[in-house]
């Protein structure tokens, strides 16, 4: 099993003000190098309610899907599934956490986990991770060729 | 884990339609660089670099045979994914903490 990622970090500010900057103040910090159309200026918008998209826009208004919110409980948490720049098949799942530590301070706890599920594939047991990854790949190689189509469009 | 010594990018790894061409030769069988460089329209040393990029984003890994050397796909791509996305956090984090202690009001009213 691939060992789910583990990052926590403490912030100074209350839980509320730590989850709205997360969610509703996320382009002002999710590196634009990871993203589909890579612009400067894009807009990244989480859908505040359970069974809502999680999008990138473009500045020339196209929009591509990261995920969908799975748990919506502000301000303890959120969980959503995370499929940027692969197929929707393919989606991680991430869980935070806002745990007040003080009146303004906070510890902000991320689980990101499901990597198995990229070797999950259908492949035999017995070579699992090779076989996986070859499944994996012609989704991996269809959102690139989808991404930098549209870059091209773009430039 | 820390075998892929992975330091690139697979997004960016497999942006280009040379290095995507070449990982979908290497799904077949394993190849060296003559192998690929004969099926594609590009020299042995652009085949060269651009497995030198694969293997950096930890999508393609080499084995020596004889007294040649093997291309293949790595059997740890997800991992390489995973670190991959590691990484992303870490920097995504850092400009998190920024923006959030830089725009609370409790933070504001302590400076002034």
């Amino acid at each position: 099993m691939i060992e789910p990622l583990e990052v926590s970090l403490v912030v100074q500010c209350d839980a509320a003000h730590a989850f709205a900057v997360f969610t509703a103040s996320t382009s002002l910090w999710w590196p634009v190098s990871h993203s589909v159309s890579r612009q400067p200026g894009l807009a990244v918008t989480f859908e505040p309610r359970t069974g809502g998209r999680i999008f990138e826009r473009s500045p020339d208004g196209t929009e591509f899907d990261w995920g969908e919110i799975t748990t919506w409980d502000p301000p303890k948490g959120l969980a959503y599934l995370w499929h940027l720049g692969v197929d929707r098949s393919l989606a991680t799942e991430v869980r935070i956490e806002f745990v007040p530590l003080t009146a303004d301070s906070t510890r902000v706890a991320i689980t990101h986990s499901g990597w198995d599920r990229l070797g999950d594939l259908g492949p035999p047991r017995r070579d699992r991770n090779q076989r996986g990854w070859e499944g994996l790949l012609p989704h991996f190689v269809a959102a690139c060729v989808r991404s930098a189509a549209q870059r091209g469009r773009d430039s | 884990m820390n075998a892929l010594r992975q330091s690139g990018d697979p997004f960016d790894a497999l942006g280009d339609p040379n290095r995507r061409a070449i990982v979908e030769r290497l799904k077949a069988r394993p190849q060296s660089v003559g192998d690929i460089a004969e099926s594609l329209p590009i020299s042995r040393p652009a085949v060269s670099r651009h497995l030198r990029l694969l293997k950096n984003a930890g999508l393609v890994a080499d084995v020596a045979d004889g007294t040649r050397r093997l291309y293949r796909l790595h059997p740890d791509g997800a991992e390489a994914m995973r670190d991959f996305v590691q990484s992303v956090w870490g920097q995504a984090l850092t400009r998190y903490r920024l923006v959030a202690e830089n725009t609370s009001t409790r933070a504001r009213t302590r400076a002034r």
